[in-house]
């Protein structure tokens, strides 16, 4: 074989592969990304998520030395008009990635669609995507987040007395699986009762109003589970204004610093924790990997803390 | 000098007269707003961005017709927000539960709001009670309305038909803000050309001087408050067109944003002063600056004061503009 036709042999072998080598998944690079996260409204369990998503930006920024933007944009209001108009004028950006915490899958359906169309990618965090819309997602198993707070109240009541649930904002599919959660343990326990269930919409305020009506109108209250990280934090100061600490057992859920001090304090027995900083850095890591063409797996799973006072600190 | 060239030179230019327009100092702020957003964004100039903007301007610019000509004549509803977000839900829950075509709802929904309105209108003729105060109570009756009939839960399965009123486009504008344009055409004729624009500023301006004219001062109330219950209704359906679920949270933002607009537009609370033209260009001005906030991606925590620093520049340059012109024009 002369030289001209091992050249050609070469090239033709050399060909496929670099052609593999461009096209292979997770091998597209750039100097910059800019991934957008966006939650359900200006909250405090946000700020963890958004510290997460940091977190992730400055560990791809020292394993890749691309520069790697977070941009944190929240509706100021749990509202799914202000969250859509939020995506849409964000689209514009032409953004690397848009991480979201949909408020209300339907009502967010076009406005994903829209970032599909222009090839943004997506990730959800803490929610579940709209229904055929093929969308990786980001959470904690909220049923069983829920459950581990039920299951927790009916064993400090001893399977017996009456209990409200805090439905958080119902539109939102977290919480209404975490409601629905609740009151399929309840059901299971016959000396249960649930006499009433509040919406906070994700506002302590609101959460406080509704628990100290609910505790008025049903002396015999007993216990609370919430639904949303607000809940939790609002019925705990209801039951202090009530002066009912130690006659009313609230199980609260995830970690904002207010339901760790409840808990040190005994206010609140113990909470079911989702884990934020872990939903932002996986976002994060979810949207970078999907830009840079690598698959991804449909859904990632954060896992749940239970926190007592055992563990509050620890 | 003849005569004719004594009145040519006293004559204003057409530059003056624009100057003069009292609408020209909302709509350089607008154009200012615009052209600087442009200028420091690469992004606000696209297409796709403009059609967000007039989209999401489309809907609270209804509300605002609708609130800037109460205004006019002296009058405030703080329930426009709550009647389309009523007039949304009820309009879902026709399509979705009562299986009746999307027409018929639209129009049932839309006879609810101006129902509802001429409620606010009657009772504020009838008990003589300031109109803000008034609607304070009814909006709470009209939301607490939406919890009751939702639970809180949004009602899903509008039919697609609807859709395209809330999402589809025509000659590449949105038609909502087509919708929005066509009404207020209507608006400003309303406002400009008829009777009953001018019986409007008139009662703004002295309701007691205008019924001593003959005007019939309660029934143009009733017919404003009737009609901007009407328009909060179309807001509220074409919102649950866009989403694609009625949402029990649809018109939350529109009880004060519609009033900032206004005013912005140079419509005073006081009446008799003012222009539906003008509240829109302040919804643009809010929406134009809800966009670049986005885009420029401010802080959650700082964009209450962005926004409110701009929406103040821009009252100030328009105050000031007023009387630098009332000093020239003297």
């Amino acid at each position: 074989m002369n030289k001209f036709a091992m050249s050609l042999a070469g090239l033709a072998m050399a060909m496929p592969l670099g052609a593999g080598a461009q096209e292979a998944p997770g091998t597209a690079t750039k100097d910059s990304y800019r991934f957008l996260i966006v939650p359900k409204v200006v909250h405090p369990w946000f700020d963890k998520v958004n510290e997460g998503a940091e977190m992730a930006a400055a560990a791809l920024e020292a394993q890749t030395g691309a520069d790697i933007e977070i941009v944190y944009s929240a509706p100021q209001a749990a509202d799914v008009v202000q969250q859509v108009q939020i995506v849409e004028s964000a689209i514009s950006t032409r953004p690397d990635g848009i991480a979201i915490d949909l408020l209300d899958p339907s009502g967010n359906r076009a406005s994903l669609e829209a970032a599909q169309s222009q090839d943004i990618p997506l990730v959800i965090f803490d929610s579940v995507p709209p229904e055929g819309m093929d969308i990786p997602y980001i959470g904690s198993d909220f049923c069983e987040q829920a459950k581990m707070a039920s299951r927790r109240l009916v064993e400090v009541l001893g399977g017996e007395g009456e209990v409200a649930i805090m439905m958080g904002v119902p539109t939102a599919p977290n919480h209404s699986i975490r409601a629905e959660c609740h009151r399929e343990v309840f059901a299971e326990h016959e000396g249960i009762t649930v006499v009433a269930e509040g919406i906070d919409n994700d506002s302590i305020e609101v959460a406080q109003q509704q628990a100290a009506a609910i505790m008025q109108a049903n002396p015999n209250l007993k216990g609370w589970v919430a639904s949303d990280a607000a809940g939790p934090i609002g019925i705990g100061q209801a039951i202090i204004e009530a002066g009912k600490e130690g006659e009313v057992t609230l199980v609260g859920l995830d970690n904002l610093p207010e339901m760790l001090d409840m808990i040190r304090s005994g206010v609140a027995d113990s909470s079911s924790a989702s884990q934020p900083e872990l939903q932002g850095y996986w976002s994060v890591m979810l949207l970078w990997a999907q830009a840079t063409g690598a698959p991804v797996p449909d859904y990632l799973d954060t896992g749940n803390a239970f926190l007592t006072q055992e563990n509050v600190d620890g | 000098m003849s005569t004719d060239t004594h009145a040519a030179a006293n004559r204003p230019s057409a530059l003056a007269t624009l100057i003069r327009n009292p609408l020209a100092g909302v709509f350089v702020a607008l154009t200012a707003i615009f052209a600087v957003s442009a200028i420091i964004s690469p992004y606000f100039m696209t297409a796709y961005n403009l059609s967000v903007i007039a989209r999401g301007v489309a809907f609270v610019g209804l509300v605002t017709i609708a609130q800037s000509s109460l205004m006019i004549l002296g009058e405030l509803d703080l329930s426009l927000g709550t009647i389309g977000g009523l007039c949304g839900v009820v309009s879902g829950m026709l399509m979705v539960q009562a299986g009746l075509p999307w027409g018929v709802a639209l129009v049932l929904a839309l006879m609810l709001g101006m129902a509802l309105g001429l409620l606010n209108g009657f009772l504020v003729t009838a008990l003589g009670l300031h109109s803000l105060v008034l609607t304070i109570g009814t909006a709470g009756i009209y939301g607490g309305a939406i919890l009751v009939l939702t639970k809180g839960v949004a009602i899903t399965g509008i039919p697609e038909g609807i859709q395209f009123l809330g999402r589809g486009d025509v000659l590449g504008m949105p038609v909502p803000f087509l919708i929005m344009l066509l009404v207020l055409a209507v608006a400003l004729f309303l406002t400009t050309r008829t009777p009953i624009g001018r019986y409007m500023y008139a009662i703004g301006n002295n309701a007691a001087a205008a019924r001593m004219l003959g005007i019939r001062v309660d029934r143009i109330r009733l017919l404003v408050f009737t009609l901007a219950g009407g328009l909060a209704a179309l807001a509220g359906m074409l919102m649950v067109a866009r989403l694609g679920t009625a949402q029990p949270s649809i018109g939350q933002a529109w009880v004060l944003a519609p009033i900032a607009a206004s005013v912005i537009g140079g419509v005073a609370t006081t009446g008799g002063v003012g222009s539906p033209l003008g509240a829109i260009f302040g919804a643009g001005i809010i929406a134009i600056i809800e966009n670049i906030i986005v885009l420029f991606g401010v802080s959650p925590y700082w964009q209450g004061v962005v926004s409110g620093a701009i929406v103040v520049l821009a009252i100030s340059f328009d105050a000031l503009s007023r009387r630098y012109l009332r000093r020239d024009g003297a």
